[in-house]
């Protein structure tokens, strides 16, 4: 189950590539120069219903991330700082945010399993998983190196590489920020409501 | 293989690993205290003591609890200090008789002299608040903690501080300065500046260290937010116990001191 260390590292240097370059902007996150669509696809949520990812979020701030419920470091990391934060952020700014998380191990995250874990860090996450075909054209979409099994010791305990950014869509359905590994919870705290606020018309606050 | 435990990042395992240094500097403090009271032909060995002193040691930097202060959580790292400063640290001073300490430092020697200075409260207090202060910077601890020399440091410092917070009180009567009354006040005031750490763990909006935010979880759902929480409450909890539990001894062993005196 253990991923190596290598490949992990090999993967996340690649990984955090980004599909576009980099522009320094307002936020702490690293933004894209070029904009990114959210993918028009169609995934299955973690209670088995069909989850078309651009209706289900349009009009939100979506934070999306590929990982493996078995991931033992990276993974539960990110979602519980996102989780920790959105906590503190005032009701407004957090029911503008759907964090989206999209397994790249369906053989071994079911659906059960996958909801389990994925609630256990804040119930208003949501976990996705499909076909393997679909979680690759998702990766590919958004410029991310495709995640991959390592190799396994014992049959079922394998690790799998992935991409380590957390990628924000703002509410026009771009992605315009991604988080790398490291960002800390402050860093959150700091752009969560600067994603919200993006691209809002002046004047239109939250209910 | 590392020799001291440290961060490495790597995700957490229960397999049993080995760390030299642990394990030599457990055997070199044993060596020293065996032959020192060879030499000084001590009336008695506090063996109690030193066993406790050395199990504590072990403990707190061997593998597991090591490893999981080095670069996991917070709380154990808070864990480790408290066992170096309130436990290790007291028992290893009492691991050395009276008459030990009289030859190590006879009146009129420099160790004298020194061991003296130290057991002024004010002197120990400054320095061992200081040091607690300065090992719980979050950039000394998220810098320190990376590097096996740094974690090292940082435990050293902690037996340190233990040691220089419990000399006043443990110190055979021709070096101590303090009465009872004293040592009493002494350790109220060893409670007053580890609240300030504990507190900003307790009441920082965001885990104080990147180190421990960013650890490999070693629960899945025990979040870095929950441990530097606990980290905070139990520095200040079992940080505080026993020194109030030190501050009844020294009033009943002094009330009954005095007792034996009106009664002689």
């Amino acid at each position: 189950m253990r991923v190596s260390t290598a490949a992990i590292a090999a993967l996340a240097i690649a990984a955090c590539a980004p599909a576009a370059p980099i522009a320094s902007g307002p936020f702490r996150g690293a933004e894209l120069d070029r904009p990114l669509p959210k993918p028009p696809l169609v995934f299955t949520d973690s209670h088995g219903q069909p989850f078309d990812l651009v209706q289900a979020t349009a009009d939100r701030v979506t934070l999306l991330f590929f990982g493996y419920t078995h991931c033992p470091d990276i993974c539960p990391v990110h979602l519980a700082n996102i989780a920790a934060v959105l906590d503190k952020l005032p009701d407004d700014v957090q029911r503008e945010v759907t964090v989206v998380f999209v397994t790249t191990d369906p053989a071994r995250d079911s659906l059960a399993v996958l909801d389990r874990w994925i609630t256990g860090f804040d119930p208003r996450f949501i976990g996705l998983t499909g076909d393997s075909a679909t979680i690759a054209e998702a990766q590919a979409q958004l410029g991310l190196i495709p995640a991959r099994r390592t190799a396994a010791q014992e049959r079922n305990h394998y690790g799998v590489g992935h991409a380590t950014q957390v990628i924000a869509f703002t509410r026009d359905g771009l992605a315009r920020v991604q988080y790398p590994f490291g960002t800390r919870q402050r860093d959150w705290a700091a752009d969560i409501p600067k994603l919200v606020e993006f691209g809002r018309p002046p004047g239109a606050g939250t209910e | 293989m590392q020799w001291w435990c440290a961060a490495t990042g790597e995700p957490w395992s229960w397999s049993w690993q080995w760390y030299p240094g642990v394990h030599l500097a457990v055997l070199v403090l044993g060596i020293v205290w065996y032959r020192l009271g060879r030499a000084q032909q001590w009336s008695s060995r506090p063996w109690g003591w030193f066993f406790t002193a050395v199990v504590a040691l072990l403990a707190t930097l061997d593998w597991p609890v090591g490893k999981l202060g080095a670069g996991y959580l917070a709380s154990v790292h808070t864990l480790q200090f408290l066992l170096l400063t309130l436990l290790v640290a007291p028992a290893l001073l009492r691991s050395i008789p009276a008459d030990g300490w009289q030859r190590l430092a006879t009146p009129g020697s420099r160790s004298f002299s020194a061991l003296r200075f130290l057991a002024h409260a004010l002197i120990a207090l400054v320095a061992y608040d200081t040091l607690v202060v300065i090992t719980h910077f979050p950039a000394v601890v998220d810098g320190a903690m990376q590097t096996q020399l740094g974690s090292f440091a940082i435990d050293l410092a902690w037996l340190v501080a233990g040691l220089l917070l419990w000399w006043p009180i443990a110190a055979p009567a021709s070096l101590g300065r303090l009465g009872m009354f004293g040592k009493m006040g002494y350790l109220f005031a060893a409670t007053i500046v580890p609240t300030i750490p504990a507190m900003m763990m307790v009441f920082s909006d965001w885990p104080l260290y990147e180190l421990y935010e960013l650890a490999p979880r070693v629960v899945t759902h025990f979040s870095a937010n929950d441990d530097i929480k606990l980290a905070g409450l139990s520095m200040k909890l079992f940080g505080d116990i026993p020194l109030w539990i030190a501050t009844a001894v020294v009033f009943f062993k002094g009330t009954a001191h005095t007792r034996r005196i009106a009664g002689a």
